[in-house]
């Protein structure tokens, strides 16, 4: 227990500090030079499909869930609580089919190859649908009456526990449901409908149920033929889905009729499902299993993916997984995929169909409202909604703007010509801000003031400032870029908006929603969660959900008799130019602020995994297209 | 000591009640909206669903209805149910909490293991190049977050060199005690900040004890300094570390969340981020419930623990 003498003690301190700090270097080197976005550690991925190899039978596929979510709820009728993509896309389609599907490729239209029946026909009001004649995995047919099992419990209980429930939709818009024969169902509807919109948004809604499942804990029911007994029958199913340990050996869930089967399910999210032999569509699974696995976070999934980029082929443990925006090279503007640091990988966007935008509240009891009612002040602000820099930016490149109420990715023919040219609004502030000085605004101190009451619009007031609340979801690294970067552009003309950042539930329960119809305050001006909506299951963009007067999910109360007269047109008449008319039209008269729709996944497949790509707008899966192959 | 025992247990669950009152006023306090959370944004487009959600789950009572109903179901072993995972509460702890006691326990022990010694050594050889080096060391490790350690070692020891996997075991319980390659890095990551804290006061505590009279006596009656340091020094010197012990028992029951979600394994601190992100309060409560038993507990086994240490120390 002695000491140094003094001198020894001054040098092997110096001696110390400069390991530590050699040290601390060291493994900050490690860190960031091993890193996606500083370097890459390895030649990096290919940014293009890969083509050519021997394809082979067999083999396991693991597909990398999105992070924090897992399947949690099996049974094919979810209630709003258990509603989302990974329970619906990527659990139960893979089992029970809709009747209808979705999804050519990229573009989110009717794939009659894969639906389990023909294309509806539709003659004045009456619709047939005729069954093709595919099998369950129990050996029965999928007939009308599974249809007819799936519409009466609709007809029970969906108010309440069908997610995609709209009041006065399917199916209170029919009547007159019969199953014909065993492979043909007809219906009344209301009205003479679009076929397309009815088909994309009415009947999409439907996923047949086997004769099985028509029971409750005591014994077989009868829901197929008398709607009264389907709540009882309802909640004996959703309480055996709500028994996750008993998924994979349960009688009921054991019967599907899509091209998989579950064969093994953890309550943490690790799914592995095995080709279902029945399976009456084509192509037949080629994959031996197809297992799904949960991350916590995007870093998580990240790092095995890294490690299984580096392992090699043999010892991968991911075959499809995602690249965290953050960590993703930008991409070049003229190009369709950037750079890509995962070796051993190769690079897909995945686009979800569907529109993003920020509600502006027309009801807001703040004293905004009148503001906000202003076309030439939404366009002011649309003016400085510079999406072409946040997509360059925040997104680096993965993006595509909102020009309207139609989706502009994928390019469907639901989009009109005038929106295939682009955003409607690029940015331009000397023209914002001369759109508000030529409506009586002055800008002084960084505020725009109203001078001339007459000239800014009814209910403004002298003196009244363009200074509004926008609370923001935080969580999204682009969206928290694109607000500042909104704030900093609209000051220049002297809008202020004064930026809040909040937990997302919070800014959907704030904003989400039509405050007059769901009863809730209306003390709010904006409110951006960052996702504006996604088509699914209505595939048709037609608005009568978003934009139509006094419904509940026209979150800013947004009412224009022109635009609603435009909605109806579009529900009734078969040609797409009343859908063009109505685009057009409401793209400029900005009932929200359009901002880019960012990419819902940059998916890394594996360099010997083929049938990925192209993959679907809709968010659906469909393992039994992909096959390895040796390289 | 039995009536030492019967007081303090008395007490838990006088606190134990008064943790749930001030979270249920807390969790109800929380500005949103908990049906639209639940249910999601596009549950709006039907709005009779909030209203559904609200009257099933009495928002439309007052918080303290809310809550003798919440506690009525609670005295009955029903910890309630998940709204966004599906599942019980109770389930859901049973399952989340082998794991966390498998990761976070393992990690205590190897970092007592390591940071005793270490820190005796450090006592013994104080001022000296070693001392400095794990000083260093332990201040580095004790100030780096979790996330970039997890991330690092990660980057180094998996991706590169292969050594280890990149995430925790995937699976049940067996597999999680059993897969020591995907058990390894986030092991060490939390062992690694503890190591740090605990040698830290292992080395004050000996440092104090080193210098007391005894010690002195026991050199001058003729006792070796192995023999002074390990059967003298040693057991006073770890009173701190078992209080650090008892203390921590609520931090093995509530998870690391930051190496959980690195290392993508979903324990007891994930699931109340989870359940915190979608406002599921059943959830929340349940696992405040545990933390809140496992403090008091852990409270009382540090005291024992200091009794047992220390013979002066006697309850009544």
């Amino acid at each position: 227990m002695g000491a140094f003498p003094s001198t020894r003690r001054r040098r092997a301190r110096r001696l110390f500090a400069a390991v530590c700090g050699a040290a601390a270097i060291a493994i900050t080197a490690a860190a960031c030079g091993s890193s996606g976005t500083t370097g890459t550690s390895g030649n990096g991925g290919a940014a293009s499909t890969p083509t050519g190899g021997t394809p082979i039978n067999g083999g396991t596929a693991t597909y990398a869930l999105p992070p924090s979510t897992v399947p949690n709820y099996i049974f094919p009728f979810t209630a709003s609580s258990d509603f989302s993509v990974s329970n619906s896309q990527y659990f139960q389609y893979l089992m029970y089919r809709p009747l209808y599907w979705f999804g050519n490729g990229a573009s989110p239209t009717l794939n009659s190859n894969l639906s389990l029946a023909h294309p509806p026909v539709y003659n004045g009001n009456n619709v047939t649908i005729n069954l093709k004649g595919w099998k369950w995995s129990n050996g029965q047919t999928i007939t009308a009456d599974n249809v007819l099992f799936w519409i009466h419990m609709l007809q029970a209980v969906g108010a309440a526990d069908w997610g995609a429930y709209v009041p006065g939709g399917f199916p209170t818009n029919v009547s007159n449901v019969k199953a014909t024969n065993a492979t043909t169902l007809t219906m009344t509807m209301d009205k003479a409908y679009n076929p397309t919109w009815f088909t994309s948004n009415e009947l999409s809604q439907i996923t047949p149920m086997p004769e099985a499942w028509d029971r409750t804990a005591s014994g077989p029911s009868h829901c197929t033929t008398t709607v009264s007994d389907c709540a009882a029958v309802y909640s004996y199913l959703d309480s055996q889905s709500k028994d996750l340990s008993g998924w994979v050996s349960s009688p009921l869930w054991s019967i599907v009729d899509g091209p998989w089967r579950l064969t093994a399910f953890n309550s943490d999210g690790n799914s592995t499902f095995v080709p279902n032999s029945s399976y009456g569509g084509s192509p037949k699974p080629r994959l031996a299993e197809f297992q799904e696995v949960p991350f916590t976070t995007e870093s998580a999934e990240y790092n095995v993916l890294q490690a299984s980029s580096h392992e090699g082929n043999s010892n991968r443990t991911i075959d499809v997984g995602y690249l965290p925006t953050t960590d993703a090279p930008t991409k070049p503007a003229n190009a369709t995929i950037g750079s890509n640091p995962v070796s051993n990988f190769y690079l897909d966007p995945l686009y979800s169909w569907g529109i993003n935008y920020f509600p502006l509240n027309y009801q807001s009891t703040t004293g905004n409202g009148p503001v906000l009612k202003q076309l030439y002040f939404r366009e002011a602000l649309q003016y400085v909604m510079n999406q072409a820099a946040v997509i360059a930016g925040p997104l680096h490149g993965y993006g595509v703007p909102t020009v309207g109420p139609v989706g502009s990715y994928p390019v469907t023919p639901f989009l009109s010509a005038t929106g295939a040219k682009g955003d409607p609004f690029p940015y331009n502030p000397s023209k914002a801000k001369s759109l508000l000085t030529s409506h009586g605004w002055t800008i002084s101190g960084g505020v725009a003031s109203c001078s001339n009451p007459t000239a800014c619009g009814p209910g403004i007031k002298q003196g009244q400032q363009l200074s509004f609340t926008l609370p923001y979801a935080t969580g999204t690294t682009w969206i928290e870029q694109e607000m500042t970067q909104l704030q900093s552009n609209a000051s220049q003309i002297g809008i202020k908006l004064n930026l809040e950042p909040k937990p997302f539930d919070q800014v959907t329960a704030i904003a989400a929603g039509n405050c007059v119809v769901a009863k809730i305050s209306c003390d709010w001006d904006m409110g951006n969660w960052g996702g504006g909506w996604t088509f699914s299951p209505d595939y048709y963009p037609s608005g009568e959900t978003l934009f139509m007067s006094g419904s509940g999910a026209n979150s800013g109360g947004y009412t224009n008799a022109n635009n609603d007269s435009m909605i109806n047109s579009t529900l009734t008449s078969s040609s797409l130019t009343a859908l063009h008319n109505w685009q057009d039209y409401l793209s400029t008269q900005i009932p929200v602020v359009w901002q880019p729709n960012g990419v819902y996944e940059l998916t890394e497949i594996a360099d010997n995994l083929r049938g990925v790509v192209p993959q679907s707008s809709t968010l659906a899966i469909n393992p039994e297209n992909w096959f390895f192959v040796n390289t | 000591m039995i009536g030492f025992l019967i007081r303090r247990i008395l007490q838990a669950a006088v606190v134990v009640l008064i943790v749930t009152v001030i979270v249920f006023i807390l969790l109800r306090s929380i500005p949103g909206n908990v049906a639209v959370a639940i249910l999601g944004p596009s549950s709006y487009r039907n709005p009779a669903t909030l209203a559904q959600f609200n009257a099933q789950y009495g928002f439309d009572k007052p918080w303290y209805s809310q809550y003798l109903l919440w506690l009525g179901h609670l005295l009955q072993g029903n910890l309630g149910f998940s709204w966004t995972l599906d599942q019980s509460v109770a389930s859901l702890l049973g399952q989340r909490l082998p794991k966390t006691i498998i990761l976070v326990g393992f990690s205590t022990i190897i970092a007592l293991i390591v940071a005793v010694p270490i820190g005796v050594w450090q006592a013994v050889r104080r001022n000296k190049p070693v001392d400095y080096t794990f000083t260093g060391l332990s201040f580095l490790f004790y100030a780096a977050p979790t996330f970039f350690v997890g991330t690092v070692l990660i980057l180094v020891f998996s991706v590169h060199l292969g050594w280890f996997g990149p995430e925790a075991p995937q699976g049940g319980v067996v597999n999680d005690l059993t897969d020591w390659r995907d058990l390894t890095l986030p092991v060490i990551t939390l062992a690694l900040v503890t190591i740090a804290l605990f040698s830290r006061y292992m080395r004050s505590s000996v440092l104090d004890n080193i210098t007391e009279d005894y010690v002195r006596t026991a050199r001058a009656k003729g006792a070796s300094r192995r023999r002074v340091l390990w059967r003298h020094v040693m057991r006073n010197s770890l009173i701190p570390i078992a209080t650090l012990l008892g203390l921590s028992i609520p931090g093995i029951l509530s998870g690391a969340l930051i190496t959980e979600s690195v290392f993508n394994y979903p324990g007891m601190g994930y699931l109340f981020y989870q359940s915190a992100q979608k406002q599921d309060y059943p959830t929340m409560l349940g696992f405040i419930i545990v933390v809140a038993i496992a403090t008091v507990v852990g409270s009382l086994v540090a005291d024992i623990l200091y009794a047992v240490l220390d013979p002066r120390v006697r309850y009544t």
